[in-house]
């Protein structure tokens, strides 16, 4: 059953001998939505609209300036009984008319009035920029005769023609982007560096003036084609998030009478960007590099993800959730998602009998239900997005906007709903009856909040990156010069002392020989001088000594040329079976044993989390991607001083790691801000699959905090970083 | 006589005037404003330009009466042709003072000329009672009369306003001032003379009912441009003359709380037979089809809420019977409109309380005096739905042809100022409503009421032996005795009591107001003993007996506390007064009105537990009852905005 409608109203006699009518510059369009037929009222000398359901329309139309509205309210009753609005509809329909300007009454015109409602549109817009200077749009000029010049060209795109042209376009584009998925991918990563910023922004300018020419082509099109509506006369500037974007106002398109048509109109933006993506795509995998080259994936970037992820998102309230609530035959989707949300609260937590249904239908409420929660959540979500992003990607010298938008964010979005709220909680008439159970409920939510974000205390942990590393690692090199001759094959397990290579040294070994035949030489002249001159006997045996010395020398060297392992591990020489027959120098590297079974990790740290870890803590070890295998370990060093060194240059941002990196004055790599390095030592055997070099990550248990500190820290933090705070 | 043609502007182009709600942070801006104002010494300056006015008596005091009438003709030259600097107020006021010697022999206290001041500037005057604001009116009034726009001082009933109209009369012709008054059943033309007075008496009704009149003889094209051509050329010159009121200037609100607040969202509606009657038969025939309905199966009464709901079996049973009868029936929702109507009247309204059969007509009671309310009924079919239940002949029904609220009537005038025994509670709103700040005028001499301590009993049995035993007592030792109650049941059940005690007393229950005027003036005699509703014999002093002032004074009992405080300390107000002596108690109980209707569940079994939170139980209730009443009175206005803003197209008035 519906609510209440009751047939009188007080205030009745203040219209009921009036002989309003409307307008004659209102012309009417039948529209239909989910079955029901309303009529849009159009003054085409200001361009105001006004939506009337059947029975209203009815009541509307037998206001002919010379019957009176008590008249007209009678024959409505005797025609549409149980239909005919109700004396309070009346008065209802009689002001929404009036305050769109759509009503003529003989009655001399309050000027003071007239002028009251043009301040107060005025005041809201001002008011709407302050609160909202994320959204801010300024008209600058009416570009009719230019879309009326050029109509006759970019009409034909609008054309079933023209819609198998888009197919085929787009089609080729999407081919080129198949065959090139991995390259696509992996420049990505370019895209949003600071040096193609501004590029990419004039990229992004060029086709959003595209996109808003194509919606008021598209306007004028089918405007020509329904024979009404089809007025674009506003243009101008739109501050996203403070990036200004063009805008066209192409509101005329409300009245088409087939939907169809308003959506075309109102994709004709998102159609004309997948056709600049898809020629872009073409241009792109076509040449390899340069200019064009980059300016054709900024624009493939913009055109295709920017349009999908904000225009073709129902969730958000851009092209696509126009298409989406006009389709699905309910205008206004996202306001009364709210609000059937809002009356769903009312309803059934708060006991408010006389809410408001916004739903006629099950399928409107089905609608309302799932499109509220899901563009509820998807809004906050891009919201934070937005602002990390800012916060990530704001060139410094901007920054100073930033407590500005969160000011404006949280004014608008925050207090400004709590505090409308508290005053419709307190102080609003429809709860009158069910105030109590209203504020008990919404208490038992806050207390329910705050109990669990701000008592409750929540496991907390942070994450480090790192990399595993054998705990014993020994480099093996060249012990003496010599020719690679024999070798033990890299990735084999050894034993300590094991011979990992064999090289051969002719020139040591014709020492060898050299100095043998001079021992013989000097074993004889000692002998002779034994036997003739003690003096000299002397001398030969300290030549001897010498010379047995050398040859010790020569000896070692030829016994290093067979080179042991130092101790027990896998040996890990990749390139040396490329180095068969070549020279090795002594003190060159050969390769690297490093023991499989004792494993450590080696981590860096950020300041914020170094000063929290503690030793001896226990920490939770899982390879990078493979989540299934997880060890525990615990720290056994943290380094007491920051360094800018990374211990692997895996762990570099630009790899894949967590840790930005610049360039110091010689050009060598260096980290952003000083890390902590940390030696984590693993509590079990590592599994076989835990191998070293891989990259780990551990988490790192902290103390329990409630939910709410938690996000305290990492929002002072996030602060602390860009402020120097 | 005809109105000038800026006369025509001034009536006309009233709403214009008004200053509009303030809304959003507006709100609280006008509010520290008004706080400002009152912390900023207000009272001091108007002390110090009263003395002026005393000191000037003296010049004034040796001029023969030719002289001060030649110097009040000066004086009214100056004040219409609006010369006058604000010296030439206090030397008016001075002048005015010595005529009320002359004519009257009262002079105005220090604190009434205080009290001039504060309604000359448009503000309340909040002066205690039997300090004389009849006359006090009178200063700004007559400078008003001089300026010559016109100026209303409103009253509570008709006995008053030309009790003062005529008292207070000599001083005004005097001045070259004509006052005159406005009574319930006065011809028009006499109305219409009465309103070109320069100072006018009149009640709030009639001034408001005139008001809403003249508006409908205007018909819709008032604009003032549309009515000034036609006044031209001379067409509609009839109906153009039928007007009687002139604009609305200057109002002096006597009573102002009571007036402005506690009764300013009852809207005044002009009504007239409706062009286009619903079948009154209609009406029999609901009755008829209710008492076929059963409670709780086709229908459930919501008692809290007043509410009458019928169920889908009661939906579809009526549908079943009204399938045949036609006419109005046909529509469901006027069906079932009609049926609830009909329901509400049997379930709701029951004869002898909420209203009485006299003469074969249906007279309502009011639900907080228990008066008889003859002139008044019942909107929207409803009073024709207990005409139906109770077989009566049914009046035709009535449409509105024009309503304001006396809130929207007042906030009209140009300039508003108001004088009432008890304001400063009500401060806060009648500075957000009215724009009018409270300035709390001093007593003439310290104020010697003893305010003995509440008395709470349990049970209204209790209460009432108590009350009796009381009267008896103070009877006995030769005091007079004034007891307040609420309702006239009340004062009646009261009255019975005090016979079978054998207690010699006068009962008042604001019916007929010029004899009752007259027991309560004597109120004050020795022995009497004196029962009356709250606002019985209103505005009327009670001086006491010769010997009276020995024994103590007047005492005055309260039967019953009131939904505001203000009520309750207008009551006490009437002993002690002008320094006299006096005292003043009161006996309540757990049962009455108040708490049953306004006090917290739960709060009422705590007390039964432990009495000793009676006294908070109380205080709670009329808190309670207080912030309803508010939040009532802001949904009007509320209300009434936003029709403004939808039917713009309309006149608003």
């Amino acid at each position: 059953m519906a609510q209440d409608r009751p047939t009188f109203h007080e205030a009745w006699y203040r219209v009921a001998d009036l002989q309003p009518r409307l307008l004659s510059s209102v012309r009417v369009f039948r529209q239909q939505f989910r079955g029901q037929i309303w009529h849009v009222l159009e003054n085409t000398a200001n361009n105001q609209y006004s939506r009337l359901n059947a029975n209203a329309y009815a009541f509307v139309g037998l206001l002919n300036g010379s019957r009176s509205v008590a008249q007209a309210w009678q024959i409505g009753n005797e025609q549409l009984g149980d239909d005919a609005p109700t004396q309070g509809e009346v008065i209802q329909i009689l002001g929404q008319l009036y305050n769109s300007n759509l009503l003529y009454v003989s009655l001399s015109t309050d000027g003071e009035a007239l002028f009251k409602r043009l301040q107060k549109r005025q005041s809201r817009q001002i008011r709407s920029y302050f609160t909202n200077l994320l959204f801010i749009r300024i008209p600058l000029l009416d570009p009719d005769w230019f879309l009326n010049s050029w109509l006759p060209l970019f009409g034909l795109f609008f054309s079933r023609l023209g819609l198998l042209a888009w197919f085929l376009l787009v089609g080729t584009g999407l081919g080129f982007i198949g065959s090139n998925f991995k390259e696509l991918f992996a420049q990505a990563r370019d895209v949003l560096a600071p040096g193609n910023l501004i590029l990419l922004y004039l990229t992004f300018i060029v086709i959003k003036i595209g996109h808003e020419f194509s919606h008021a082509f598209a306007c004028k099109t089918f405007g020509k084609l329904n024979k009404n509506g089809g007025q674009v006369h506003t243009m101008g500037v739109m501050f996203l998030v403070l990036f200004p974007l063009p805008y066209m106002d192409a509101s005329s398109a409300w009245a088409f009478s087939s939907k169809w048509h308003r959506a075309v109109v109102g994709l004709a933006g998102i159609f004309f960007e997948l056709a600049i993506a898809a020629i872009a795509a073409i241009v792109w995998a076509n040449t390899s590099t340069g200019t064009t080259h980059i300016i054709a994936y900024n624009v493939i970037f913009v055109a295709s993800i920017s349009t999908l992820l904000f225009n073709g998102n129902p969730l958000l309230r851009f092209d696509s959730y126009y298409v989406l609530s006009d389709l699905i035959e309910i205008p206004n989707l996202s306001q009364r998602s709210k609000e059937y949300i809002h009356y769903l609260v009312k309803r059934y937590a708060w006991g408010v009998t006389q809410a408001r249904q916004v739903a006629t239908s099950l399928g409107e409420r089905l609608w309302f239900f799932f499109y509220g929660l899901a563009s509820t959540a998807y809004r906050i979500y891009i919201s934070i997005r937005i602002a990390l992003f800012l916060n990530d990607r704001l060139p410094e010298q901007f920054f100073f906007l930033v407590p500005f938008f969160i000011f404006s964010a949280v004014v608008g979005w925050v207090l400004m709903p709590l505090g409308k709220f508290a005053k419709y909680l307190f102080t609003g008439a429809e709860l009158q009856r069910t105030r109590t159970r209203a504020i008990f409920c919404c208490s038992c939510i806050v207390v329910g909040l705050v109990y669990f974000l701000g008592i409750v205390e929540v496991a907390d942990h942070c994450r480090v990156e790192g990399i595993l590393e054998p705990e014993d690692l020994r480099m093996v090199y060249a012990q003496s010069d010599g020719f690679i001759d024999e070798f033990v094959d890299s990735g084999t397990r050894v034993t300590a002392a094991q011979i990992l290579m064999h090289a051969t040294n002719p020139d040591l070994e014709a020492q060898q020989r050299i100095l043998a035949a001079e021992r013989r030489r000097l074993l004889v002249q000692l002998w002779i001088a034994q036997t003739e001159e003690t003096v000299a006997t002397q001398i030969l045996e300290e030549q001897l000594g010498a010379l047995d010395e050398q040859v010790a020398r020569v000896n070692t060297q030829l016994a290093d040329l067979r080179l042991r392992a130092p101790i027990a591990g896998i040996w890990h020489a990749p390139e040396l079976w490329r180095m068969k027959g070549l020279h090795v120098r002594r003190g060159q590297k050969i390769g690297q044993i490093g023991s499989p079974d004792a494993l450590i990790m080696r981590a860096t740290a950020s300041q914020a989390i170094a000063a929290l870890l503690k030793l001896d803590q226990q920490v939770y070890i899982r390879l990078k991607g493979y989540p299934q295998h997880l060890i525990t370990g615990h720290f056994t060093l943290i380094a007491p001083m920051g360094q800018e060194n990374l211990p692997s240059p895996a762990l570099a941002y630009q790899v894949g790691g967590d840790v930005a990196l610049r360039s110091d004055d010689t050009g060598r790599p260096k980290t952003a801000e000083k890390i902590f390095e940390i030696r984590i030592d693993l509590d079990v055997q590592a599994p076989e699959t835990f191998r070293s070099g891989q990259r780990t990550v551990a988490r790192i248990d902290l103390p329990p905090q409630p939910l709410l500190r938690q996000w305290y820290r990492l929002a002072r933090q996030l602060f602390q970083r860009r402020f120097y705070i | 006589m005809e109105n000038s043609p800026s006369t025509w502007r001034r009536t006309l182009d009233q709403g214009r005037a008004s200053r509009p709600q303030l809304e959003g942070l507006d709100v609280y801006a006008h509010r520290l404003r008004g706080s400002a104002q009152r912390l900023s010494g207000t009272r001091h300056r108007l002390r110090r330009r009263a003395k002026r006015v005393l000191d000037l008596g003296r010049f004034y005091q040796d001029l023969s009466n030719d002289a001060l009438r030649e110097t009040a003709v000066e004086m009214r030259t100056l004040f219409r042709c609006r010369q006058d600097k604000a010296t030439d107020l206090e030397r008016a006021f001075a002048l005015i003072r010595e005529v009320a010697v002359r004519q009257l022999g009262e002079k105005h206290y220090l604190v009434q000329v205080m009290g001039g001041f504060a309604l000359a500037q448009g503000s309340i005057a909040e002066m205690a009672t039997g300090e004389g604001k009849t006359l006090c009116a009178t200063l700004p009034a007559t400078v008003a009369g001089w300026r010559g726009m016109g100026c209303h001082i409103i009253t509570v009933n008709d006995y008053l306003a030309e009790r003062d109209a005529q008292w207070m009369g000599r001083i005004y012709s005097f001045c070259g001032v004509r006052s005159d008054f406005v009574h319930q059943g006065m011809e028009p033309h006499a109305r219409k003379y009465a309103y070109q007075a320069d100072v006018t008496y009149c009640t709030n009704k009639e001034v408001t009912a005139d008001f809403l009149r003249d508006r409908i003889i205007l018909g819709p094209n008032r604009d003032s441009n549309q009515v000034l051509l036609a006044r031209i050329v001379g067409t509609q010159t009839r109906r153009l003359n039928q007007v009687v009121q002139r604009g609305l200037n200057y109002a002096i609100v006597d009573e102002a709380d009571s007036v402005l607040i506690d009764e300013a969202v009852t809207p005044l509606i002009i009504s007239g037979p409706a062009p286009n009657t619903e079948q009154l038969d209609a009406y029999r025939q609901a009755a008829t089809l209710a008492k076929t309905l059963s409670l709780n199966v086709d229908y459930v009464i919501d008692m809290k809420y007043r509410e009458i709901k019928l169920t889908p079996k009661g939906r579809r049973r009526l549908e079943d019977q009204t399938a045949a009868l036609g006419g109005l029936w046909r529509v469901s929702r006027r069906a079932h409109e009609m049926v609830t109507k009909a329901l509400t009247a049997t379930a709701f309204y029951r004869r002898d309380k909420q209203y009485v059969v006299d003469e074969q007509k249906v007279v309502i009671v009011d639900d907080f005096t228990g008066r008889l309310m003859p002139d008044r009924s019942w909107r929207d079919g409803l009073h024709q739905a207990v005409e139906a239940k109770e077989g009566l002949e049914l009046t035709p029904v009535k449409d509105t042809l024009a309503r304001i609220s006396f809130q929207r009537f007042f906030r009209l005038y140009r300039k508003l100022a108001g004088m009432t025994g008890t304001a400063i509670e009500a401060s806060q709103e009648f500075w957000s409503i009215y724009h009018l700040p409270v300035i709390t005028i001093p007593y003439n001499r310290p104020c010697l009421r003893r305010q003995l301590p509440e008395v709470i009993v349990q049970t209204e049995a209790e209460k009432w032996d108590l009350i009796v035993e009381e009267i008896a007592t103070l009877h006995a030792a030769g005091r007079p005795v004034l007891i307040g109650t609420r309702s006239v049941q009340a004062s009646e059940h009261l009255s019975r009591l005090l016979k079978d005690k054998q207690l010699d007393h006068q009962v008042l229950n604001a019916v007929r107001h010029k004899e009752e005027a007259s027991i309560v003036s004597l109120a004050g005699q020795q022995g009497r003993i004196t029962v009356a509703t709250n606002i019985a014999g209103r505005g009327t002093d009670i001086k006491l007996g010769p010997q009276v002032k020995a024994l103590g004074g007047l005492h005055v009992l309260s039967a019953d506390k009131n939904e505001s405080d203000r009520i309750d300390r207008q009551l006490f107000g009437r002993c002690a007064r002008q320094g006299d002596p006096g005292s003043s108690s009161s006996v309540v109980s757990l049962e009455d009105e108040l708490i049953r209707r306004h006090a917290p569940k739960a709060y009422q079994r705590l007390t039964r537990w432990k009495p000793l939170t009676a006294k908070g139980l109380f205080r709670t209730a009329q808190h309670r009852a207080q912030r309803t009443a508010q939040q009532q009175r802001r949904h009007v206005v509320r209300s009434d905005q936003w029709l403004d803003q939808q039917l713009g197209f309309t006149h608003s008035l």
